[in-house]
């Protein structure tokens, strides 16, 4: 067989492959659906053969992907906690999905307390975090207006190593300005500083509500 | 000792026509699309998937292409009788094999190496962030490379090229699992059971010792005394394995 003859055949069923997909998939399952079967539990650890970090990874991106189709259409986001705690049970240390998934939980969805139990999770695996301490604090205070447990957890914060300066301002502040709309606004302004572009949307939104200047 | 590094050379030399360097342009073009397809939708965690990525890719390739190469490596010599004029020189067919894997651990090595370079440059110029932590997390894989190097001398000295392949990637895959195997055999409470799950245990490698990853991805260097821990474990279980290979390379009947 001539060169060019092949070369042809090979392109022309590699573009028919092509078209068979594109025209003839079969429909996939709902997102939400499709999150369910993640798999989950003790054994996800193992099941990445050494690579947990990576796979957190790709469990991390398509947690983002989820949150961001459905923020475009349905503003529901079920399983975030789900694959969150996924991400989590791969790479323990990895903090971000932890406060996203949190945040998405407790500001987005308005279920604080599943918020919350995601948080705790995550504290509970990294109890030096400094980070995962102050936003269990800020959850309490801005979603919850539990003063006393913020106080709690912004103290806690501000007792592990490599805290920021602010950890030590807002658990002065906290007990003292229980209530008050200034530390809120305070708090979100915070958020606008340190969070991802999705945090940053919510923050400025909230700041706004409450009457703060950005 | 000078007839082991000339088939080490040598080794190194046949692995090189093998265009094995295209692996590495490969894995730079794809971490470099990665990091920048990537990395937007990453939300901020960037370098970490970088690392992640850098990391777990260099160390599966290095593993698969000391599987492929590592399983032919005596059979060709075989196939193509080219180890009866080694033979004939005054070589003893420990210091052939030995040199087999030092060509073979070299080669997978040093891919190993180019490739972490790359993700370390990525990090340091793209993300302007130290890399060095990275470097604890090399030497692991470089010796569990010797590993699964030597598994691989080891399955070749007495059985075929694809079986070879189908033994070593089993072992590396089984080398995961090890500590899961004794736990799993201490719940069970037959004494039979946890007698045999305690000798799989044994020996099997314990690869989970070089998985360092975790600690560098957020930034840690890893302990010199876990590198001192690993170096030695690994260079005593592949002696081991290189000797029981040679005992098997000696007895066996070159035909």
């Amino acid at each position: 067989m001539r060169l060019w003859v092949a070369l042809a055949a090979a392109v022309a069923l590699g573009t028919a492959a092509a078209w068979v997909d594109a025209s003839c998939r079969p429909p996939r399952a709902g997102e939400l659906d499709e999150l369910l079967y993640y798999p989950s539990g003790a054994f996800v650890r193992q099941a990445a053969l050494g690579y947990e970090t990576a796979a957190a990874d790709v469990a991390w991106l398509r947690a983002v992907q989820y949150y961001g189709e459905h923020r475009l259409t349905d503003q529901k986001f079920d399983r975030i906690d789900h694959v969150m705690r996924i991400v989590g049970e791969l790479d323990p240390r990895f903090e971000e999905p932890f406060v996203f998934g949190s945040f998405v939980l407790a500001q987005e969805m308005k279920q604080p307390d599943r918020g919350l139990a995601l948080i705790r999770y995550g504290l509970d695996k990294n109890p030096g975090s400094w980070r995962l301490a102050f936003e269990t604090g800020f959850l309490h205070y801005v979603c919850r207006h539990d003063y006393q447990a913020a106080a709690r957890y912004f103290l806690l914060a501000a007792r592990c190593p490599g805290h920021p300066e602010y950890a030590d301002r807002f658990a002065a502040f906290a007990s003292q300005k229980a209530g008050d709309t200034q530390m809120s606004i305070l708090l979100w302004k915070r958020v606008m500083a340190t969070g991802n572009k999705y945090m940053r949307d919510v923050a400025r939104r909230e700041i706004e509500r409450l009457g703060g200047t950005l | 000792m000078i007839p082991v590094l000339a088939i080490a050379r040598n080794t190194v030399r046949e692995a090189v026509r093998e265009r094995i360097a295209l692996v590495a342009v490969a894995f730079g073009a794809a971490l470099v699309a990665a990091s920048q397809v990537l990395s937007p939708l990453a939300l901020g965690v960037g370098p970490k998937l970088v690392t992640d990525f850098g990391l777990a890719g260099s160390s599966m390739l290095a593993t698969l292409l000391a599987i492929t190469l590592g399983s032919t490596l005596l059979h060709k010599e075989l196939e193509r009788k080219t180890v009866y004029a080694i033979m004939a020189k005054p070589i003893r067919r420990a210091e052939f094999l030995l040199g087999k894997f030092g060509g073979l651990w070299a080669t997978s090595a040093g891919l190993l190496l180019v490739m972490s370079v790359m993700v370390m440059a990525l990090v340091g110029i793209g993300y302007r962030q130290a890399p060095w932590a990275v470097a604890g997390s090399v030497i692991l894989t470089l010796i569990e490379l010797g590993i699964v190097t030597a598994l691989v001398v080891f399955f070749s000295s007495f059985t075929t090229p694809g079986l070879t392949a189908f033994f070593a990637a089993a072992s590396v895959l089984a080398g995961h699992f090890a500590d899961d195997a004794l736990y799993f055999g201490k719940q069970g409470g037959s004494w039979v059971l946890q007698a045999a799950t305690t000798a799989i245990y044994w020996l099997l490698p314990h690869l989970t010792v070089f998985n360092a990853r975790g600690l560098v991805s957020h930034g840690d260097a890893v302990p010199p005394e876990r590198i001192l821990f690993a170096a030695s474990y690994g260079l005593l279980y592949l002696g081991a394995l290189l000797i029981a290979a040679c005992a098997i390379w000696d007895r066996r009947e070159l035909r």
